[in-house]
């Protein structure tokens, strides 16, 4: 039989379907047997299974990459410039690294509008659930990919990377009282240098990582122990259960090619971008944060405004007021939708609708604050897609 | 045993999967295709391609055993003291071979005179040619990129900046990073003109450069560093870069900035380009002792100059001389001589501001305008009793020039 050339161990009985998941390492964590709901593409797309397959590619290519990278201000660019060079699949790495770790931010997001539209942070009502909780481990996870990515922005030790670091860490400055404070502790100092070099560097190649590794597994556990997929809770008896193994490997292993190939394709046709060495002395102009930033930043410099003697602090409203009630208001709705329990794992549920209007309405804002803070040329002007910017002066 | 594969299922719905090994298998041919890309593009360098053309070149003029002894892979000269690695002989691998003189690039061999006194495997090429040292393919390694601001001094640079500008000109940018003290350097043409210009024009007289110089205008011993976004490019036509820059700024300073009080000197394309080689070339560079051997590290004073000076001011026309009216004027009637006379003389200044300004003389000390507004006001700041010092020296020497004049050609 043809399929048997693909895989061998196909349980016959629900003995043999425990005993697969239970003598195999790599397949313990999941159940003996899934809902056929559950291994559908829809409603889940997989964009969590997608994330991890994407956080797997940064770790893999991130260990060659810290083995050719100098976290020094004198070395590390140059050593940028030999794994893009001279190192043998060096650029391919970077490349891989860099667009995995964009794609990253860009499914975790996406995984949480999904959660969100389908009501799959709400309990049933059905035994010992929690999933409020699998939710705020969510959000922690973006956070933590967030800041992934924006460590490693900085670590080319270029233009772009150290002014975007700049803008970033500028924001943060406008905290009120501690703001100070709290720049220098990010950054190690009072100006961007070697001490926050390093500070990045651990955070991106150690904290983050152990975090992000460390709340997946608790994030998975608790899919488990919530009783799977919320699109599943109505689900009784036997009616649409099938054996997990070996379907369940089957989608990871679509999953995962396809998000390889998507990554690979990606990385053969985007060149990795490295600007001239930074500059302290020479602002570039726009000086953009990461590409994630960039509707706060468009909120910082839409906010700051002069009426009359009055001065409005933008990056205390788009750097701190607004993403982080933002962040809490998202981390602890679970506490506030009221919807009923029926509406649980359901897709765009007639009893949340003005919810998900809201929430939709706040996504698609972010997404569109993003695309007009990309579409900023020189001195933040606003320039179509079609409208070429003033030219860059250069030495020759 | 309860079978429970597939319970209460009608025997034709699919469930979620039934199709996975056909796509995975599909997946993963095209992985397969997408990754041999990735080998083939890091497999096939252009470098590669463009060291087995110069290994079957030294095999037809030169034999087998010569060929065997033609590097592979990326080949690299460190300069410690520049803190560069240039691997631009990874392609020009012909660079200290005899007999590719006629050979096109990246094949043909370096000119040899200019290689005894600066070793390839000592000072690298960077240094001289400009481009990026670290990159292995032609448009990062020819600093091609917007990105990178040391593109390659070539010739078709040198075209596209300014008419009938020369890689041998543009090149001299490169030189004088290191030679900039001295006051000649051999092969160095357009600098050494331009060197002539700055004493002749006196742009000391303005201009701090290397430690001496006027306060009018702004210090240009580091001019070369001075960063693109620096400079205002509104009036500037075409690509804006500060070698353009520099070109139209020198042939008309009050075209690019209409406040400056820089006079137009009316210089040939070739001097103003000269002048542009030079400035871009005034630049920090850490550059180890060792490279720089017996090349001068400062300035030399111009000790005949200061004899002059000191001669002068023992003489009648001191007051002129210490106040540091000399530097662009002469005085003649008091023996005066200015070393860059770029104003007008003195002894007639108390006529001239009248028939030129319509000024009284001690109006126009008092109320300057023009060129001489700038140096009052930045450069040569008078007290009032100077002033009234400086109308009776003028009005004094205006007095010897018309009783000389009386006595003169007229007798």
């Amino acid at each position: 039989m043809a399929r048997r050339r693909f895989w061998s161990l196909r349980p016959a009985s629900l003995q043999d379907a425990v005993q697969a998941v239970w003598a195999n390492l790599l397949l313990h964590g999941f159940p003996a047997r899934m809902l056929t709901t559950s291994l559908a593409w829809l409603p889940t797309f997989w964009l969590g299974t997608v994330s991890w397959v994407l956080f797997v590619v940064l770790l893999l290519s991130g260990l060659p990459l810290m083995v050719f990278y100098i976290p020094s201000v004198g070395d590390a660019y140059h050593s940028v410039e030999d794994i893009e060079y001279v190192v043998s699949f060096g650029w391919w790495l970077r490349a891989m690294h860099r667009l995995a770790a964009h794609l990253m931010v860009t499914s975790t997001t996406l995984h949480l509008v999904r959660v969100f539209v389908t009501g799959s942070y709400k309990n049933s009502g059905a035994g010992d659930q929690h999933r409020e909780w699998n939710w705020v481990i969510g959000v922690a996870m973006i956070a933590a990919t967030v800041l992934l990515s924006f460590t490693g922005y900085l670590l080319p030790w270029d233009q772009r990377a150290y002014w975007a670091v700049t803008v970033a860490t500028g924001i943060v400055s406008s905290t009120p009282i501690a703001g100070a404070i709290v720049r220098e502790v990010l950054i190690g100092g009072r100006a961007i240098g070697q001490a926050t070099l390093m500070r990045f560097y651990v955070l991106h190649i150690v904290v983050l990582p152990i975090a992000v590794a460390t709340l997946f597994g608790y994030h998975m556990w608790r899919v488990r122990k919530d009783g799977g997929l919320a699109s599943g809770d109505g689900a009784e008896g036997e009616a649409g259960l099938v054996h997990a193994i070996p379907r369940v490997v089957g989608r990871i292993a679509v999953v995962t090619l396809a998000t390889l190939l998507v990554v690979t394709v990606l990385a053969v046709l985007i060149p990795s971008p490295l600007e001239g060495p930074a500059n302290t002395l020479v602002t570039p102009n726009p000086a953009k944060g990461p590409w994630y930033f960039l509707w706060l930043q468009e909120i910082v410099a839409d906010t700051t405004l002069g009426l009359g003697p009055l001065r409005i602090n933008g990056g205390l409203i788009g750097g701190l007021i607004l993403p982080l009630a933002l962040g809490v208001v998202l981390a602890g709705w679970p506490w506030i939708d009221r919807s009923p329990l029926t509406s649980a794992g359901v897709a765009f549920a007639r009893e949340r609708r003005v919810q998900i209007a809201v929430f939709m309405f706040v996504v698609v804002a972010v997404a569109a604050l993003t695309v007009v803070g990309l579409l900023r040329g020189p001195s933040w002007a606003f320039f179509w897609p079609w409208q070429a910017w003033p030219l860059v002066p250069t030495r020759f | 045993m309860a079978r429970i594969t597939t319970p209460n299922r009608p025997p034709s719905a699919r469930v979620p999967g039934d199709r996975d090994p056909a796509t995975v298998l599909l997946l993963g041919l095209l992985l397969v295709a997408a990754t041999s890309v990735v080998v083939y593009r890091d497999v096939r360098m252009d470098f590669r391609l463009t060291q087995r053309q110069f290994r079957e070149m030294v095999l037809r003029r030169f034999g087998a055993d010569a060929a065997r002894t033609v590097p592979a892979g990326v080949q690299q000269i460190f300069v410690p003291g520049l803190d560069r690695a240039d691997r631009c002989v990874t392609c020009h691998q012909a660079t200290s071979w005899k007999g590719f003189e006629g050979a096109p690039q990246p094949w043909s061999t370096h000119p040899p005179a200019i290689l005894t006194a600066h070793p390839v495997d000592r000072f690298g090429c960077t240094i001289c040619h400009g481009g990026r040292g670290w990159a292995v393919d032609e448009a990062g390694a020819h600093g091609r990129g917007e990105n990178w601001g040391e593109p390659l001094l070539d010739g078709a640079l040198a075209e596209r900046l300014s008419p009938g500008l020369t890689r041998r000109t543009l090149m001299q940018t490169a030189c004088n990073q290191c030679h900039r003290y001295e006051t000649r350097t051999e092969g160095a043409e357009s600098v050494n003109r331009a060197k002539q210009l700055v004493q002749e024009k006196g742009c000391r007289a303005c201009h701090q450069v290397n430690g001496r110089g006027g306060v009018i205008g702004p210090d240009l011993t580091w001019a070369g560093d001075k960063h693109p976004a620096q400079y205002e490019y509104a009036r500037l036509s075409g690509r804006p870069s500060v070698f353009g820059w520099h070109i139209a700024h020198f042939g008309d300073p009050r075209a690019l900035v209409p406040d400056s009080v820089m006079p137009n000197f009316h210089l040939s394309s070739d001097d103003t380009q000269a002048l542009a080689v030079l400035v871009m070339s005034w630049r920090k560079l850490t550059v180890s002792a060792d490279l720089l051997g017996g090349t001068p590290r400062f300035d030399p004073p111009d000790e005949r100059a200061r004899a002059e000076q000191a001669e002068m001011q023992k003489g009648p026309g001191a007051w002129f001389v210490r106040t540091g009216c000399f530097q662009c004027h002469n005085v003649a009637v008091r023996g005066v001589r200015s070393p860059t006379p770029i104003g007008p003389d003195l002894s007639t200044a108390a006529d001239d501001t009248l028939r030129r300004f319509n000024l009284t003389i001690d109006a126009f000390i008092h109320q300057p305008v023009g060129t001489m507004r700038a140096i009052f006001s930045r450069q040569i700041i008078l007290t009032p009793v100077q002033k009234d010092d400086a109308v009776r020296e003028l009005r004094a020497v205006w007095a010897e020039y018309e009783a000389q004049r009386a006595k003169g050609p007229r007798q």
